[in-house]
């Protein structure tokens, strides 16, 4: 394991707001690009890439993802980024477009190099009281929890915060998110992910050439994507399609190596999820990998681990909550059979 | 409208009148046309507008033009725009690319390839 490297394990802040106006239109959609860049520039990132279709605006940005729905905005970056600290602004730009927060849920895995973050995101006790005081008092119910995983690296973090009037996953009781964190990938795998000395290598083309070459765009093929590839190496892509998002970040480099690959799709795509889990594997054939999926209900958990146990991977933990605003969290871990 | 104003910029058409005789006008000249479809409260496509203006400044050689989704509904079914932004490349009439979402690399490239 190497001392010190990019951290590729992501933070990620999923935001609910709500209006008293019952026609929302576009609501988020309408923050303008200014305000946005504002937003990220907090959060030390800026946009790559960007498309847009009848439901949704997703950004790729210099590290990783942004997501804006109508009631909706799920922010994901890695690094060394302060993503805690778009809060305040990504509020006060909302109440100034008459939307109040209703929901809100941060989720991360475990920090290859923890020193290396910034407050305050130090540890997660730290996160956790930012988190408190950044948010308003209407959302009254609130939990914090690790779900540990006893025999790997890997372990899920959780804070989610609700008002009343919104403690189930407000959206849909059929939409699920589902997010992978992949790391000891399969090193000839992962070096796919470099771009290739003399050519003119970073940016969208050779994103696209990736996208290609590594199969990501047989994982999800009705998806409309943006990739992007960074000098000297590492990829990211988001996929929109119709309402549903995927959203996939590699840092290749050997001895930090992780991937990322996120879903916010149906429960009823059955054969389409096993599928989709068959693909992400054989694309980067981690060692070690962590699932967490947040629904209204948890019986996806004995599927997925089936279908993974198919392509050499174990199941070595299962942990299930339930958490305000959220719904429950199933988070398993997995690692190669030796 | 004196050829000359219009050179270096972005042309937007407002109206199926203007859009037609646009159209007209850059298939009659055999230049590469770069078509913008954009809508005003579209967050991706103020994303890629500096960089089209840019573009547009410096390849004289070719016709930009852009499309609001919301003012030319008809214009926007008849070419198949489901996401933003999109760009399509014709020429003499013929789609030869297409580029849906806002990447620069893209976008430049298709404009160096089409307009040799």
């Amino acid at each position: 394991m190497a001392q010190s490297g990019f951290e590729g394990f992501e933070k990620r802040l999923e935001m609910h707001f709500s209006c008293d106006d019952p026609v929302i239109g576009l609501g988020l959609r309408r923050l303008k690009f200014e305000s946005l860049e504002e937003i990220l520039d907090a959060v030390q990132c800026t946009v790559v890439s960007a498309v847009g279709n009848q439901y949704v605006d997703a950004y790729v940005l210099s590290e990783s993802s942004l997501f804006v729905y109508p009631t909706m905005i799920i922010i994901k970056t890695c690094g060394t980024t302060q993503l805690l600290k778009s809060i305040p602004l990504l509020l006060s730009h909302a109440h100034n477009m008459g939307l109040d927060v209703c929901g809100c849920r941060y989720t991360r895995g475990n920090f290859i190099f923890p020193k290396a973050q910034p407050f305050p995101h130090t540890s997660f006790k730290e996160e956790v009281l930012y988190l408190e005081e950044s948010l308003p008092s209407n959302l009254c119910y609130r939990k914090a929890s690790l779900m540990p995983s006893k025999q790997t690296t890997h372990s899920w973090h959780v804070y989610s915060a609700s008002d009343e009037h919104h403690m189930v996953h407000h959206i849909s009781n059929d939409l699920f998110t589902m997010e992978v964190c992949m790391t000891e990938l399969d090193r000839s795998l992962a070096g796919k992910f470099y771009g290739h000395p003399g050519n003119d290598n970073s940016g969208h083309i050779a994103g696209r050439e990736m996208t290609m070459a590594t199969g990501i765009n047989d994982i999800i093929p009705s998806a409309l994507m943006c990739d992007f590839a960074f000098d000297p190496c590492g990829y990211s892509m988001n996929g929109i399609d119709g309402v549903h998002y995927s959203t996939i970040h590699v840092t290749p480099e050997d001895g930090y190596s992780y991937a990322s690959f996120e879903l916010m799709a149906c429960t009823d795509d059955r054969n389409d999820i096993d599928d989709v889990l068959r693909k992400v594997v054989q694309v980067f054939r981690p060692g070690t990998m962590s699932i967490s999926v947040t629904s209204a209900n948890c019986n996806m958990s004995k599927r997925i681990k089936n279908v993974i146990k198919q392509h050499g991977l174990i199941r070595r933990s299962c942990t299930i909550d339930e958490f305000p605003a959220a719904g429950g969290i199933v988070f398993q871990t997995f690692t190669r059979r030796k | 409208m004196a050829s000359s104003t219009e050179e270096g910029q972005v042309i937007s058409c407002h109206t199926l009148e203007a859009w037609n005789e646009q159209l007209q006008k850059g298939n009659d000249s055999k230049k590469l046309i770069v078509i913008d479809f954009t809508a005003s409260w579209c967050g991706p496509c103020r994303v890629i507008s500096p960089v089209l203006a840019e573009l547009a400044k410096k390849q004289t050689n070719v016709v930009f033009l852009k499309v609001d989704v919301d003012e030319l509904k008809t214009v926007a079914a008849d070419w198949d725009v489901e996401a933003m932004p999109t760009f399509i490349f014709l020429k003499e009439g013929k789609i030869v690319d297409k580029v849906v979402g806002a990447k620069k690399d893209d976008l430049q490239s298709a404009i160096t390839k089409h307009s040799a």
